[in-house]
């Protein structure tokens, strides 16, 4: 009887031991093999050099360098209190930091910790001599980016960073791995698939202590290519030595073809600060600036353009007919509209077309504006490419905005008035644009009518890139151009034009001031605002200036004339 | 039908030690941590084993009756030695080193456990009153006296310290007092027992056994750590399948994840290796072999030759199921062999004798 008990308690034993077994090897199966390959596979990411960024003339704006890496192996290391002795003795750094970052950065006994980054040769060289007695330690090899010219053209280079958890995902299957470097703004995120070079690997089978037992498979790193741009460094340093302690952009363009001399913001920052772990703390207070330094206001800020504006409603006066050149148009110093007044800068009496575009003279365009009405206004706007981006080969790009009753019903849900006609006209209230957009619009004006395709780069590997090589034509007669064009010619000769400043030696220039009021109380300086285009003898360039809460347009105006002095002596123009 | 028992005892037990040969060669293959030379020191065994088992089923194992309390003796004075001045490793007193030859007392407790419960509870002793003293005189002689000899082996044991065969140990005793034929009531009541005094036990235990067994609850609270063997095995098992990986295609083997797998763990590397398949097949030949002994249990009619065989059977069984258990995380680590297969030289000829032994009865089954 108890004989048979206990057959039957042991043919259920074993009974349990073969249904277990067919649970973990039939239903789990295939869960357990991955994990047993996942074990013994692992990829070690080889870093590809990144191409670098040159300047107009070949001067290298963004280079690499060697970074050294300390790395130490968990799992091989001996005397921990030695090592930690040794290391802090050799890093000059206090031997519970280190012992902390360790800690932190600790994972699995196999996986090397980066326990400091980017030392110095000199420290390198004695880690990798001692290493005899500190088998677990290693120095690691890596590029970092350089940048010989600092802050000189940062807002057109941008940084480069680890990639975000977001972009990862996002870029996975173009190779990216948790561990890449990637672009942020500028040409470094624009141009990120030509710079980077594919990222290579090793593909190694390792046994239980994670060491190599042998190699699976090689992928080499590929290098990125190298990128010249069209902007001139030594352009945009004097930019940035113009604009110092200043906020605003200052944008130069070859007019012919689209290429972009110069475009510099103010404040400017130091790309190498997303480099070098001990600016971790500026970083944050990059961010968090008032003055944006990171914002490229040539692209990414839409101002008021202020009287700029008033080329374009030129453009629309004349091409309309409901404008003659020859019209007349008297100036109080004042326009009366109802109860209100709307002012002008000065009392300039009897004006016509041109000399309204010297003097800059609201009550003309007051005039003008009311004839065309605000969706004619609006149409020329964005004939000359206001409201939409201009597409040039930079990242987060704005649009600005060219208001019309429609818009504003829509966006608002309130009316148009007659008020806000005037405003349009003078570049004021609901109209943005960024100093790319007026520069292009006034390089369009000097080539009657023809648009080129602002753009910065200027080869990709040894190859030129022209595809940014084409024009646009707008369909309006050149002679009204040319006579656009003589009234933005007199802003600059005539004694009492707004550009007078600007009347040099051997250069043509030619161009429009602005004023834009930034607030009604009128508690803020005004954006001071210069766009205009100057023929010199090697090239033709539209120029644009802005000033934020800048003032007087003079003062924009007194930029440009260093600018171009600059340029002219610097053998550009 | 008494060759025939004969007969699949001989081939069954090949068949084991076979199967665990072809692992063990997997298991040591060019590899610098677990060297060839166990493999070759088994094979050496198992041909040394297979004579002495043939041997045994010559013998009369009531020869043994005669000496099993001697036997018992020089037991105790073994692991007293082993404790006294035995080998270290894996942080354990467990070999005695005797003319160059390393031995484990602890394994041969086994057999000696069965012999001695196996004499004892083949007396018939007479209880004359059934009162409360009759009682106690029942609790006195057929528990607390065997128990106390089960005891003094399982202290000895425990302090090398060797949880496993300890609680094997007291296992064994409760099956061999299952099978003596005592009053239920006596030995569930002492089972039951035994299951309240469990978590007294708890504070006895050293770190890393207590480590295990909550490892076991949970292998993902120190997977690098004392979790590291049980979840490295499972994913052996695991990952053989159906089919297996192949002869010496085990990764989880060859490329060393697997700890102990010449010893506690060579079930895994037979699991990764030859898949569901293999595994069941050691298990059949397992089972085959423990119905065999069933077989004589119950045709042999001397109460000591029932015990020993019961025992023997016991032992198998419970030394199988543990260890498979413990290899795919149904029981918690406790470093039990698995029969004829694990390495291990001690072990291997116990179970070795053991078999001779139900050679042996096998043929002696009808004689009284």
């Amino acid at each position: 009887m108890r004989l048979k008990i206990i057959r039957v308690v042991i043919a259920g034993l074993f009974l349990i031991v073969t249904l277990d077994l067919f649970y973990v090897q039939v239903i789990r199966g295939r869960y357990y093999f991955n994990l047993s390959r996942n074990n013994r596979i692992r990829v070690i990411p080889l870093e590809g050099w990144r191409g670098r960024i040159r300047d107009r003339n070949g001067k290298i704006l963004v280079d690499n360098r060697l970074a050294y890496n300390l790395m130490i192996t968990p799992q091989e290391i001996q005397d921990q209190e030695a090592l930690f002795r040794f290391l802090s003795g050799v890093l000059n750094a206090d031997r519970e930091q280190i012992i902390r970052i360790y800690r932190k950065k600790k994972s699995a006994p196999f996986t090397p910790v980066a326990v400091a980054e980017d030392i110095p040769l000199a420290q390198a060289i004695l880690i990798e001599e001692n290493k005899y007695r500190f088998p677990s330690m290693f120095i690691q090899e890596s590029f970092k980016r350089a940048y010989p010219l600092e802050n000189n053209s940062a807002h057109v280079l941008g940084y480069v960073g680890k990639i975000s958890r977001a972009q990862k995902e996002r870029f996975q299957e173009y190779g990216y791995s948790p561990q890449s470097m990637i672009g942020y703004s500028g040409v470094e995120e624009y141009y990120d698939a030509y710079l980077r070079g594919e990222e290579g690997g090793l593909q190694v089978e390792v046994d239980s202590l994670g060491r190599q037992v042998r190699l699976l498979s090689l992928k080499e790193p590929t290098k990125g290519q190298d990128i010249t741009l069209t902007v001139d460094s030594t352009l945009q340093e004097m930019a940035l030595g113009l604009l110092e302690g200043k906020r605003g952009a200052i944008v130069v363009m070859d007019m012919n073809n689209g290429e972009i001399l110069g475009m510099t913001s103010s404040p400017a920052f130091a790309p190498s600060f997303f480099v070098e772990r001990v600016y971790q703390e500026q970083i944050s207070r990059l961010f968090s600036d008032p003055a944006a330094p990171l914002m490229n206001r040539a692209i990414h800020g839409a101002f008021p353009p202020g009287s700029v504006f008033k080329v374009s409603l030129a453009v629309g006066a004349l091409d309309t007919k409901k404008v003659a050149p020859e019209m007349i148009f008297n100036c109080q110093g004042f326009y009366a509209l109802k109860n209100a007044r709307f002012r002008c800068v000065h009392v300039h009496g009897a004006q016509n077309f041109i000399e309204a575009i010297a003097h800059s003279c609201n009550v003309y365009f007051y005039n003008v504006g009311l004839i065309l009405g605000p969706e004619t206004m609006s149409r020329y706007a964005r004939i000359f490419g206001l409201g939409e981006p201009t597409h040039i080969d930079l990242p987060y790009e704005e649009a600005g905005l060219v208001p019309s009753p429609r818009h504003r019903l829509l966006a608002r849900g309130t009316r148009w008035y007659s008020g806000d006609t005037l405003n349009f006209a003078i570049g004021q209230g609901d109209i943005s644009a960024t100093p790319l957009q007026l520069v292009r619009m006034m390089a369009t004006v000097a080539r009657d009518g023809v648009e080129v395709q602002p753009h910065v780069i200027k080869t990709i590997g040894h190859l030129p890139f022209n595809e940014y090589f084409f024009l646009r034509s707008i369909k309006i007669e050149k002679s009204i151009f040319q006579t656009v064009k003589k009234g933005l010619r007199a802003a600059v000769t005539d004694f009492s034009g707004t550009a007078h400043v600007l009347d040099l030696k051997d250069i043509e220039v030619a161009g429009k001031t602005g004023t834009a009021q930034t607030s009604a109380s009128g508690d803020k300086k005004s954006h001071a605002w210069f766009v205009g285009y100057a023929k010199g003898e090697k090239k033709h360039v539209a120029v644009g200036i802005f000033l934020e809460h800048g003032g007087s347009s003079y003062n924009a105006t007194l930029i440009a004339r260093e600018l171009l002095l600059g340029m002219q002596r610097e053998n550009i123009l | 039908m008494r060759r025939d028992l004969a007969q699949k005892i001989w081939i069954y037990t090949a068949a084991i030690i076979v199967i665990g040969l072809v692992a063990l060669y997997s298991a040591s293959y060019q590899n610098l941590r677990v060297p060839q030379k166990i493999f070759y020191d088994q094979l050496l065994c198992a041909l040394f084993g297979l004579i002495i088992m043939y041997f045994l089923g010559k013998v009369d194992y009531r020869k043994f009756y005669d000496v099993a309390y001697i036997f018992y003796a020089l037991n105790i004075f073994l692991l007293i030695w082993v404790l006294a001045g035995g080998r270290h490793a894996l942080g354990a007193r467990r070999w005695i080193e005797i003319g160059g030859f390393s031995f484990q007392p602890s394994e041969l407790t086994k057999l000696c456990l069965i012999l001695v419960l196996g004499r004892y509870f083949s007396h018939r002793r007479h209880i004359i009153l059934l009162d409360f003293i009759g009682k106690l005189q029942v609790i006195a002689r057929e528990i607390l006296i065997p128990l106390f000899l089960t005891g003094m082996l399982m202290l000895l044991i425990f302090k090398q310290p060797d949880l496993g065969t300890a609680l094997l140990l007291l296992g064994m005793f409760w099956i061999i007092l299952f099978a003596s034929g005592l009053k239920y009531r006596y030995v569930f009541g002492f089972l039951g027992i035994c299951l309240l005094a469990a978590p007294f036990g708890w504070h006895i235990l050293k770190p890393y056994q207590k480590d295990r067994l909550l490892v076991f609850l949970n292998p993902n609270i120190d997977p690098l750590g004392a979790g590291y063997t049980i979840i490295q095995s499972k994913i052996a098992i695991g990952s053989g399948q159906i089919f297996g990986k192949g002869w010496l295609a085990g990764t989880q083997n060859q490329l060393n994840f697997l700890p102990e797998r010449h010893t506690d763990f060579i079930f895994s590397v037979i699991g990764e290796e030859w898949g569901l398949g293999g595994a069941l097949l050691l298990v059949w030949c397992y089972f085959q072999l423990i119905n065999c002994g069933l077989t004589i249990a119950e045709q042999v009619k001397d109460k000591f030759g029932v015990l020993v065989t019961i025992g023997i059977v016991g032992i198998l069984t419970l030394q199988v199921v543990i260890n498979i258990g413990m290899v795919v995380g149904l029981f918690p680590i406790v470093g039990l062999t698995l029969p004829f297969v694990s390495y291990g030289r001690t072990s291997f000829l116990i179970f070795v004798i053991m078999m001779g032994f139900l050679l042996n009865l096998s043929k002696r089954r009808t004689i009284f």
